[in-house]
């Protein structure tokens, strides 16, 4: 008799794989999936529930279901697949110094001077005294965001 | 660069480049060797000044892919005098 595919061990498989590339490209955009990535350890719990019915079926009917040989090397690469989403989720990211002291809320922010995308120099105190284009008014304040690369 | 991102972006604040690092520097919030070249990178991090430049909230976080949330710091402006 010839034995039948064994769909649930590639789609685990195939699944695993999609939850650790749609965080880079998709789910990393949005603070909500971000942060914490839910969505994607979600697509993990459903990957991983996959591989174990098809490996169950592999070794507990073997005369109905392949997968012997594929079941436990499509699940070791999808456990590696998880680990390594979990070592940047929970090890990588967090590996900052450690946060300085040197600024603190009620001290004055240090003055400097960069070039602005048309490479004019723009001084904090001048973004702290010259009005919004459109207004009269100097702002009530300004928000200094420092980015780490390209976000 | 910045002003190919920028436009990708679609930011249209004053977006400012700090090549040396000197003011990241200044801020005592340089990540040594952690660009993809081995360069100095800032940590990120959020300060929100008042009129007269100080320093009214700041976030550091200890998470590069957490940041502070738009309406985190919308809330926080909103008790700036």
């Amino acid at each position: 008799m010839k034995r039948r595919w064994n769909w649930h061990l590639w789609a685990g498989f195939l699944l695993c794989v999609a939850a650790f590339v749609s965080y880079l490209f998709v789910f990393a955009k949005f603070p909500v999936t971000r942060d914490i990535p839910w969505v994607n350890f979600l697509l993990f719990a459903v990957g991983v529930a996959l591989l174990v019915v098809g490996l169950q079926r592999a070794f507990g009917q073997p005369q109905q279901y392949r997968g012997k040989i594929s079941g436990p090397i499509l699940g070791a690469f999808s456990l590696l697949v998880l680990v390594f989403f979990c070592y940047v989720i929970f090890h990588m990211t967090k590996q900052l110094p450690p946060p300085s002291a040197a600024l603190r809320v009620g001290q004055k922010a240090p003055e400097f001077v960069l070039p602005d995308t048309n490479n004019n120099p723009v001084a904090l105190s001048s973004l702290l005294s010259s009005p919004m284009p459109g207004l009269q008014t100097p702002p009530k304040g300004v928000l200094l965001i420092f980015y780490r690369g390209y976000w | 660069m910045s002003r190919n991102l920028c436009a990708k972006a679609g930011y249209t604040y004053t977006f400012l480049s700090d090549p040396n690092a000197e003011v990241i520097r200044r801020y005592d919030i340089l990540h040594r060797a952690a660009g993809p070249n081995g360069q100095d990178i800032a940590r990120p991090a959020e300060y929100l000044l008042d009129a007269s430049g100080t320093i009214r909230w700041l976030n550091l976080t200890e998470d590069y892919r957490v940041r502070a949330r738009p309406e985190q710091i919308i809330e926080q402006a909103k008790a700036l005098q």
